[in-house]
């Protein structure tokens, strides 16, 4: 690649600019440049000037030395060093003296080619002829670019042609003589569909239906029905927003407690589908749960002033929600946009306790940027405000229907997100032309205009005819010119690639190591499908205020009938337990706020089997043995297991979850073998039911529900909801240090090295060849082969890759040649992209 | 089929010793596809500032980072003060050196003892004892190396790129089938794993340029072989199944797609360098024992390095010698063409070189563990020729004292209980982090022998009193010797991200020879 010169180097920034001399007359012995004799013209002359090499660092916003060029009475101004234009006396102005080079130590412009003498000597005659400047040309900043709302008519139908996108694309189809390519078929349209609205492969059987379905309007159908899935596709996007939120289960900070989660809300706020505005609301002036966001990560130590958590916050909620980078202006004005130093520090100083002092390149200069919103056309914020009260001034100023940004950054991002490529590029860079101006802007109003439903704008996209054209490949010209010519082809995400494994092979992760409530259904969220609640149990029902100090023996038979495809055990007690299951220690605890989840499969047997636990109330002042000892004792136990079959095509489920209630039975005293199923002993009474997970003193009722729902997602985790491992890094999950708006997709040396001999990967291939294997039961090697193309390809194998992979099987099924298909199969561009 | 076997039987040694086995057409396969996936990626373009932005002539081809994780205190080193033995009661503002000083190969320069082999081959090294860590406030090892290893303090608005990434984006791998950043030693499950894997990254530059990890060196050659149980048989049958099913599979017929290209070319690659003779360079059991002897002393086959991370427990003691294979390793890589390799002695909180107790003790075991390798790798290098273009980095984050935390006028929060008396070993050592002052060896690659760069103070506060050498100024000089100049750029965000920071580094002169 061929270095590029670069005239901005990223250390220089502006000086005050001083006079040559101590004394402050321009040094005699160097003649000054004669003043053209002819009469200047501003525009046609100046202006080149200016803007060739001034206005970078002395308009458009800026104001280097505090000296600016906006237009003529900031210029007649001057600067820091006092006025340096005086109209009709070229030779005593001082930019004359600085931009001949009077003081070689002070020339300007600091940056890029000096003046020639013949550019000087045009300057001087227009000073010379009283610096008129014409009022209609300034140097201030451009008008902000995709801010306002803007709703375009969408252009008169052409036949067949009734969605609005399509309807809005077709002049443009037309201008570029693009003709319609005709659509993808079913199955490649499923397989799109699926992976985009809810992150998975679509089941052989889904996609039988949908491709055997003889409904007119069934594409449209699929959609609605994969926006319907509420917890699958909360599970898919929360992959999109831990990147762009940089929210993540392990990461920097955490040790220090210089980072906090937003999970749990970041679930709940996807799965309802909350209204975008109240989304970035919540987020930008946190409600409990999202604070993390604004507040940032911080490593132990003294931080750089760019990098304060309130500078983190203006530079994430711009860059995410804005499509503005402030990042550059967070340490000095910035070279590449119109941003400036008091306009990072102008929005930080929002979230900041008390005034922030700028630092200009790590130098402190001792000024306070006046506080406001980086657009403040859109309205201003009270500085004497309390904090919080600006905090929610902002976001109201970002969520305003006024603020049009705000909805055209977030379309941008989906509209790349399933057609490979914006409507505007880079995407982070919300002042670049979209290369279809109504589309972008009809997409932001109509999302403003019903309520902010994200659910809404991804109908309108994934129903559109051209989200349905074949995928094309990045037009040649990479940097250049951009065509839309249909969506591009992409490439399976890690969370993506990882979930069609499972898919493939039926074995997913066990528990989710994300914290939130999963039970989600289709109104939301439903608790009344437990046959059991359970409940705080103790010995008696003063417990919840005080019990005695004692170890008290639980035991509760229980009958599972069948083998269970999935047990899990979530467990709390105050203060201490110690759980047997048929005998075996399989836990200890000693901290409710926490309750354990546990996994109950290995240690559950078909028929009758005994749950024990020894619990410990413990005193409460145990250093001062004369006080009042007693205090809240209580044990809580949810058992999840059931067992799932399928029967004729037709999933079934049986549930034999057990709770605590007061069929748990409980003693003081027990001898050896009280943990054994036909352990008699004596005295063995009922529990007292004390309530459920959320009453008083515990009230851990939001805990106890995430640990509850996360024990009913056992065995089927997704990707997304684990902390990285070395395959998912290698194919790209950022570590989500920084907001990541996009992820590179190019494969790889050291990603393919991963998938060829990682650990990871073979140990997945490994108990999926196990579990495939299982699942089909006398099955052959054709029918593994076929139904592995079913399952990952969306296809029956061609006859020809039917025999191939069944010769090479063998005759008898082996693990390994099970293995080495699946990785095989994986491997294969058919599976890893999306076309 | 099962079993594990190493990829072919084939030990011609003159295989693994010439550098320029490889042949070009896979390099130039190679260097297709790496542009290609560049391309595709939207990878950063290099930049070069218009200023000083000639590009240097390389003295060196091959970067080794021998990296002291955990705070390598000078004093106990390869600076040493007077020698205070331990005596009960003592005060630890008396303690000076734990550690008699020894000669070394230079006149001039000492070291202190249990660096008996190190200070044989001093007159082939330059020694820095005036290198300065940043100024980041209250101790976090992790930042500190952070800042060490990208020039960059987090956190950071982008994913600032790692050293070897940086040196193997700009330089590219000098063999193709090498990856050009291996990264040796270092766990990233441990204490700080978190904080760690933020800087073992190529960051923006892209995961093509970031870690090939090798925790263990003892088991590096799993790393290019086939997974565990797989024969290398059943390795080439899985491969040509797949190759079989690609050409067969509809999607075949779909073109020039750069996403299919990429995904074709890596694995390619990847297999490549699976099978390719110089995986065997990964292979320890190959190098004959009374060789790997000279880097481990009494090293027996099968030896396990995996002791418990217990921190009263003579952890160091105990792992005596794995990264002394890892040194080993090294040579071995750089021998068929590896660009860049960083060997750590591992950081793990509280272990290692991070002393907050038992300093002396500790030490004891810290030397055994780098004395023979480093010393043996400079030989050994020497002995093939290849020391010449081979330049060798010994670095720590930053140093220890056993009173001072942080810099002397400008202290930090205390993270040790330092006793106004010492009466137990326990409190014999070099036991907070101090910053302001630190030694750094390089050997090779176009660095000067023989030479002493920076001294300290005599008496504590043992800072550094002259020829202070920051981090952009070191890192420019080893850009120096690897041709790159400090002030290349990479465009992040329409932006330029400089490889030393903001651009401002500046080679010192006087450690290189040209």
């Amino acid at each position: 690649m061929t270095p590029v010169q670069l005239i901005l180097i990223g250390a220089g920034f502006v000086l005050a600019t001083f006079r040559a001399t101590a004394d402050g007359v321009p040094d005699e012995s160097r003649p000054l440049p004669a003043a053209a004799s002819h009469s200047i013209q501003f525009e046609r002359e100046i202006k080149p000037i200016f803007e060739a090499s001034c206005v970078q660092c002395h308009g458009r916003g800026k104001a280097g030395g505090k000296f600016s060029l906006e237009n003529r009475d900031t210029a007649l101004r001057g600067g820091v060093s006092g006025p340096s234009i005086v109209p009709g006396d070229s030779a005593g102005s001082y930019l004359i003296e600085l931009v001949a080079g009077v003081d070689p130590d002070n020339v300007m412009p600091q940056k890029g080619t000096r003046l020639t003498p013949a550019q000087v000597g045009v300057l001087r005659a227009w000073i010379d002829q009283g610096a008129l400047w014409d009022d209609n040309i300034g140097f201030g900043r451009a008008p902000a670019a995709n801010l306002m709302p803007r709703r375009p008519d969408l252009p008169p139908a052409p036949l067949g042609i009734t969605h609005p996108v399509d309807r809005l694309l077709w002049p443009y189809f037309a201008a570029q003589r693009i003709d319609r390519p005709g659509l993808v078929d079913d199955r490649v349209f499923a397989r799109r569909a699926y992976l985009d609205v809810i992150g998975l492969l679509p089941t052989p059987l889904e996609l039988d239906l949908f491709v055997s379905d003889a409904n007119r309007d069934k594409r449209t159908g699929l959609v609605r029905r994969l926006l319907g899935e509420h917890r699958l596709y909360a599970e898919h996007w929360l992959t999109f927003w831990n990147d762009a939120l940089r929210n993540d289960y392990r990461g920097t900070g955490y040790i220090d407690g210089g980072r906090q989660q937003i999970t749990g809300w970041l679930f709940g706020a996807l799965a309802a589908n909350l209204p975008f505005d109240r989304f970035v609301r919540e987020l930008v002036d946190p409600v409990p749960g999202a604070e993390g966001f604004t507040k940032g990560i911080t490593w132990r130590g003294v931080v750089n002033a760019s990098q304060t958590p309130e500078m983190q916050a203006a530079q994430n909620l711009s860059q995410v929600f804005m499509g503005v980078n402030l990042k550059c202006a967070s340490c000095h004005d910035s070279f590449i946009n119109d941003w400036t130093l008091a306009d990072a520090y102008g929005l930080a100083g929002v979230y900041a306790e008390h005034s922030l002092e700028m630092v200009l390149c790590d130098k402190p200069t001792g000024e306070v940027a006046p506080l406001k919103f980086i657009y403040p056309q859109l309205g201003v914020i009270d500085p004497t405000l309390p904090r919080e009260a600006r905090l929610k001034r902002l976001a109201e100023l970002m969520t305003s229907r006024d603020n049009a940004r705000l909805t055209r950054t977030i379309v941008n991002r989906l509209w790349a997100k399933f057609m490979g490529r914006g409507l505007v590029e880079p995407l982070d860079d919300m002042e670049q032309v979209s290369w279809h101006v109504d589309l972008l802007d009809w997409f932001a109003a109509d999302l403003a205009e019903h309520d902010y439903d994200l659910k809404r704008t991804i109908e309108l996209m994934l129903t559109s005819e051209v989200y349905q054209w074949p995928a094309v490949s990045l037009p040649e010209d990479a940097a250049g010119h951009y065509t839309f010519r249909g969506p591009l082809i992409r490439r399976l995400s890690a969370e993506q690639y990882l979930d069609a494994v499972s898919s493939l092979t039926g074995t997913w992760h066990l528990f989710p190591s994300a914290r939130a409530d999963f039970d989600i259904t289709p109104d939301g969220r439903n608790r009344n499908h437990l046959p059991v609640e359970p409940v705080w149990i103790w010995t008696a029902l003063e417990a919840r205020d005080g019990a005695a100090p004692q170890t008290v023996y639980w035991r509760r038979t229980v009958h599972w009938p069948m083998a269970p495809s999935e047990a899990a055990l979530v467990i709390a007690c105050d203060n201490r337990f110690k759980l047997f299951v048929n005998e075996r220690e399989i836990a200890t605890g000693s901290d409710f706020r926490q309750p354990k989840l546990l996994d109950l499969k290995p240690h559950i047997r078909v028929g009758t089997n005994i749950l024990a636990i020894e619990t410990v109330n413990d005193p409460a002042r145990p250093d001062e043995p004369s006080a009042r000892q007693e205090s809240p004792a209580g044990l809580i136990v949810y058992a999840f297991v059931r067992h799932r079959g399928t029967r004729e095509g037709i999933e079934w489920e049986k549930n034999m979850d057990v709770a605590t209630d007061d069929r748990w039975l409980w003693s003081e005293t027990v001898d050896d073998g009280w943990t054994k199923l036909d352990y008699r002993g004596e005295d063995w009474r009922r529990a007292v039911e004390l309530g459920p997970a959320g009453t008083a003193p515990w009230q851990i009722g939001d805990t106890w529900q995430v640990a509850e729902s996360s024990a009913r997602l056992y065995g089927r985790v997704r990707a997304a909801l684990v902390p990285s491992d070395p395959l998912l890094t290698a194919l790209g999950r950022p570590n989500r240090e920084q907001v990541v708006t996009s992820r590179p997709t190019a494969a790889t040396t050291l990603q393919a090295l991963e998938l060829t001999n990682g650990e990871t990967l073979a140990n997945w291939l490994r108990r999926g060849a196990e579990r495939l294997v299982a699942d089909l039961p006398d099955a052959g090697p054709r029918d593994i082969v076929i139904e592995s193309y079913r399952r990952g390809l969306g296809r029956a194998p061609t006859p020809e890759e039917l025999r191939l992979a069944e010769v090479w099987l063998g005759t008898t099924v082996h693990l390994s040649g099970v293995e080495d298909f699946l990785w095989a199969m994986t491997m294969l561009p058919e599976f890893q992209l999306i076309r | 089929v099962t079993g594990h076997a190493p990829l072919g039987n084939d030990t011609d040694p003159d295989a693994m010793k010439t550098k320029n086995s490889w042949n070009r057409r896979d390099f130039l396969k190679t260097a297709s596809a790496a542009t290609l996936s560049a391309l595709a990626a939207g990878y950063p373009r290099a930049l070069l500032a218009d200023e000083g932005g000639d590009k240097p002539e390389a003295t060196a081809d091959t970067l080794i980072l021998l990296w002291m994780a955990g705070g390598m205190a000078h004093t106990e080193t390869f600076d040493p003060k007077r020698y205070t033995p331990f005596e009960p009661g003592m005060s630890p503002a008396a303690l000076f050196s734990t550690f008699p000083t020894i000669d070394t190969a230079v006149d001039s320069i000492k070291f202190t003892a249990g660096l008996e082999q190190l200070a044989s081959v001093m007159d082939r090294g330059a020694l820095i004892r005036s290198y300065t860590a940043g100024d980041l406030g209250f101790i976090l090892h992790s930042r500190h190396q952070y800042q060490w290893h990208t020039g960059y303090a987090p956190p950071q608005t982008v994913a600032a790129p790692h050293l070897g990434a940086v040196v193997a984006r700009t330089l590219g791998p000098l063999n193709p089938v090498v990856p050009a950043f291996i990264n040796i030693g270092q766990r990233f499950d441990v204490g700080e794993g978190e904080e760690l894997k933020a800087f073992h990254t190529a960051g923006f530059l892209g995961s093509e340029y970031g870690p090939f990890n090798i925790p263990f060196p003892d088991q590096a050659a799993d790393s290019v072989r086939p997974p565990a149980g797989m024969s290398p048989t059943r390795f080439e049958d899985r491969n040509r199944l797949y190759r079989r099913l690609l050409e067969r599979s509809p999607i075949g017929e779909y073109g020039g797609d750069y996403q299919k290209q990429s995904l074709l070319r890596s694995l390619d690659n990847a297999h490549r360098l699976l099978s390719s003779p110089a995986a065997k360079a990964f292979d320890l059991s190959l190098e004959p024992l009374e060789s790997i002897r000279k880097y481990v002393p009494g090293y027996e086959p099968g030896r396990r390095f995996d002791a418990a991370l217990e921190r009263f427990g003579g952890y160091e003691a105990q792992t005596v010698g794995r990264f002394g294979l890892g040194c080993l390793l090294a040579r071995r890589l750089t021998e068929v063409g590896a660009r860049f390799i960083e060997v750590t002695t591992e950081y793990i909180p509280f272990l290692n070189w991070d002393t907050h107790e038992n300093g002396h003790t500790r030490l004891v075991a810290m030397k055994q563990q780098i004395d023979a390798p480093i010393a043996q790798l400079v030989r050994d290098l020497e002995h093939r020729g290849l020391l010449d273009r081979t330049l060798i980095v010994v670095a720590s984050e930053f140093s220890r004292d056993a009173l001072i935390e942080g810099r002397p006028d400008r202290k930090v929060k205390d993270q040790v209980e330092v006793p106004d008396a010492i009466h137990e070993l326990t409190h014999y050592g070099m036991h907070r982090h101090f910053t302001d002052a630190g030694c750094v060896l390089l050997y090779g690659g176009g660095s000067r022998r023989g030479y002493l760069h920076g001294y300290t103070a005599e008496e504590r506060p043992f800072r550094t009193m002259d020829n202070r050498v920051v981090i952009e100024d070191l890192h420019a000089t080893l850009y120096r010797a690897l041709g790159i100049s400090p002030k290349l750029a990479y465009e992040i965000e329409q932006r330029p991200f400089y490889v030393t920071r903001d651009g401002l580094g500046q080679p010192i002169r006087e450690l290189l020879v040209s």
